[in-house]
């Protein structure tokens, strides 16, 4: 892949705003193509099935994703989301409601504070949430006693992946609505704008009068807050949670926000290319799903684009083409 | 990433590092002398054993850390790894499948700081989706099968001259080693420089690409010197070696041996103090019977304290 990069990319920016797009139309066309070059077919249900799959895991996608919006990185996430759906499993037999809230309250708390520490002392985001991250993970545990629990109230994980008009549910429908309002809260409020604008220069938009230390709170919040979600509507509709997730959920999140073009160093992307890149993703699982793929092979394919896309971010891998480049035409 | 200047007043927020060190090892004491069964030969032993595989991998990640680049997220995983083909390659006789391994965890290593230190890639996503696909690899090539040795040539990785472990000596004479490098040569300073500011090493022009090669293969091989006495210890290897807690206590340990997340401070005996001290308690947590929930929150509540406390210090000295 680098050797391709050097072969006459247009610039490193248009290859951003065009990843996102060029992987989708691929997928799809794989996917259409798939009699073409195999037994299987994509059906209407194999395509509900990969946006199941999506939903729970683009909530997560894009806490992680607006964290990155803002320079951010929360890796404590992962452990919001398997704590999240685990509380909702675990106090939401006779109320689901009252299960998923208190997960989501937990959440508030834990972006809370881990926001507040990062604004107050500048902290690197990355260590601190790491702590927070293992932290979390050793609840899940106490609260599972390392048990996967069961969750008896079927009906809600039947309800929320209830089909609807082809390839929709309750649940793609309420994370696809998350998704539309905070892409229309981002482009068309000024708090919106100023949350990029923190992202691309902290210390201009403090200059400026932003609210920083505010604004970083409550995207730290909104990120607990959105994986929490996710990973209870995963937990109630697979109706099971898992103490530790592993850390498969966080390297698809991270590689569809990455796909989506929100950039590592901040102040560039949104939630329409976070989605894109979370639908992405998840149909090139089913792809792989179709064709039979063994998992240790998808585990190696996830890995490999994780690695390819980051590469991609790499800030001085620019910086060498650029070298390159002018070696040449000089 | 590293604060400029911050190196030439290292000494003023030292006394909250070391109060926070302090406090931990009076509560360790106390709950050491509390707890029945900690005071024996028998589980000394098993602390110097636990001090050995998490040291290893300790020495790495503080070079690691020391050269900016946070945490390795895969070198738990690459022991895991290093440690399954050291089974596999003792067909080969103990001193190929020893050499062999150690080769192979410094290409891994290698390839990963390659992209790090040459492109700036970021190492905590790197380092994740190197894992995984070194895992994918793993269960491709052995079928996801625990293997078991052909031979038992390696038993001599097991004894205990002067009733300490082998390994431990190894861990010894890794952390001279390791120590000697970066205090003494080139390459070490190097590698603080480009902990301490990336751009200035850029500025001085270092090659970014080879640091960066250097710090990840040197962590490449600690961690296939912990796989070694991994496989020997438990004879045999499979991916569920890894199903521990390895990585982040050596991250812990990092941590509490003081070296700076954010790089260009550090020293790996300090790390091998931070190792005891995570041996430790997670002796102690598992005697007093806290289940695994609240050994890896402990850990997590350290950890998180430790980041916080060595980051206000270094603001403080500003």
């Amino acid at each position: 892949m680098p050797g391709k990069l050097t072969l006459g990319y247009p610039s490193a920016r248009t290859l951003r705003k065009s990843l996102p797009l060029v992987v989708l139309a691929v997928v799809v066309v794989a996917l259409i193509a798939l009699p073409l070059y195999s037994s299987a077919h994509a059906s209407a249900f194999s395509i509900n099935n990969s946006l199941q799959n999506a939903a729970s895991l683009g909530l997560l996608a894009l806490g992680v994703g607006l964290t990155m919006i803002i320079g951010e990185f929360d890796l404590s996430s992962l452990g919001v989301y398997a704590i999240g759906g685990m509380i909702a499993v675990k106090y939401g037999a006779d109320f689901p409601v009252m299960g998923m809230l208190l997960a989501l309250a937990l959440a508030v708390v834990v972006g809370g504070v881990q926001g507040w520490i990062i604004a107050r002392t500048e902290i690197s985001s990355v260590p601190l949430t790491l702590g927070g991250y293992i932290i979390l993970l050793g609840a899940s545990h106490l609260v599972s006693n390392s048990q996967t629990l069961a969750y008896a109230n079927y009906d809600v994980g039947m309800w929320l992946d209830g089909i609807f008009g082809f390839v929709l549910s309750p649940r793609i429908a309420i994370v696809l609505g998350i998704f539309v309002l905070t892409a229309a809260f981002m482009g068309w409020t000024q708090l919106g704008r100023e949350i990029r604008a923190v992202g691309g220069d902290r210390r201009a938009s403090r200059a400026s009068g932003v609210q920083v230390d505010r604004i970083i709170v409550g995207i730290f919040i909104a990120s607990a807050f959105l994986s929490a979600l996710g990973g209870a509507l995963f937990a109630l509709s697979s109706a099971a949670a898992k103490p530790d997730l592993g850390l498969s959920p966080f390297i698809f999140a991270v590689t569809a926000v990455l796909l989506g073009g929100v950039s590592l160093a901040g102040g560039r992307g949104g939630a329409m290319g976070i989605v894109v890149g979370v639908v992405s993703l998840s149909l090139l699982e089913t792809l792989f799903s179709l064709l039979g793929t063994p998992i240790y092979m998808v585990n190696v394919i996830r890995g490999a684009l994780l690695l390819v896309v980051v590469v991609i971010e790499a800030p001085d891998l620019r910086r060498a083409l650029i070298t390159v480049r002018r070696a040449k035409s000089a | 990433m590293a604060q400029d200047g911050e190196a030439f007043q290292l000494n003023r927020g030292r006394p909250m590092t070391i109060a926070a060190v302090g406090a931990v090892v009076i509560l360790v004491a106390a709950a050491a002398a509390t707890t029945p069964g900690f005071i024996s030969i028998q589980n000394f032993r098993a602390i110097l054993a636990a001090t050995t595989f998490v040291g290893l991998i300790a020495v790495g990640m503080t070079v690691i850390m020391i050269s900016g680049s946070f945490v390795s997220m895969s070198l738990g995983t690459m022991a895991t790894i290093t440690a399954i083909f050291f089974i596999y390659a003792l067909k080969f006789g103990i001193a190929g499948a020893i050499l062999s391994t150690l080769l192979l965890g410094g290409v891994l290593g290698l390839v990963q700081g390659f992209l790090i230190g040459a492109w700036d890639a970021n190492p905590i996503i790197v380092t994740i989706a190197a894992g995984a696909l070194m895992e994918g690899v793993s269960v491709a090539l052995t079928g996801g099968q625990a293997l078991s040795p052909p031979d038992n040539n390696y038993a001599f990785l097991n004894t205990t001259p002067c009733g300490i472990p082998v390994g431990t000596f190894v861990l010894l004479l890794l952390v001279a080693v390791v120590e000697f490098l970066l205090r003494r040569t080139r390459l070490g300073r190097e590698v603080y420089m480009l902990g301490e500011s990336r751009a200035a090493a850029r500025a001085a022009s270092l090659s970014l690409g080879e640091v960066g090669c250097w710090v990840f293969m040197l962590a490449g091989f600690s961690a296939a010197l912990a796989g070694i006495f991994l496989a020997s210890f438990n004879h045999g290897a499979s991916l569920l070696l890894n199903r521990g807690t390895l990585n982040y206590d050596a991250i812990a340990a990092t941590l509490i041996g003081g070296t700076a997340i954010v790089g260009g401070r550090g020293s790996v005996w300090r790390t091998l103090l931070g190792v005891i001290l995570i041996a430790t308690i997670t002796n102690l947590v598992l005697l007093r019977g806290y289940s695994f929930g609240a050994q890896i929150f402990f850990k997590g509540v350290i950890m998180a304290v430790f980041v916080i406390v060595i980051h206000l210090r270094s603001q403080r000295g500003r």
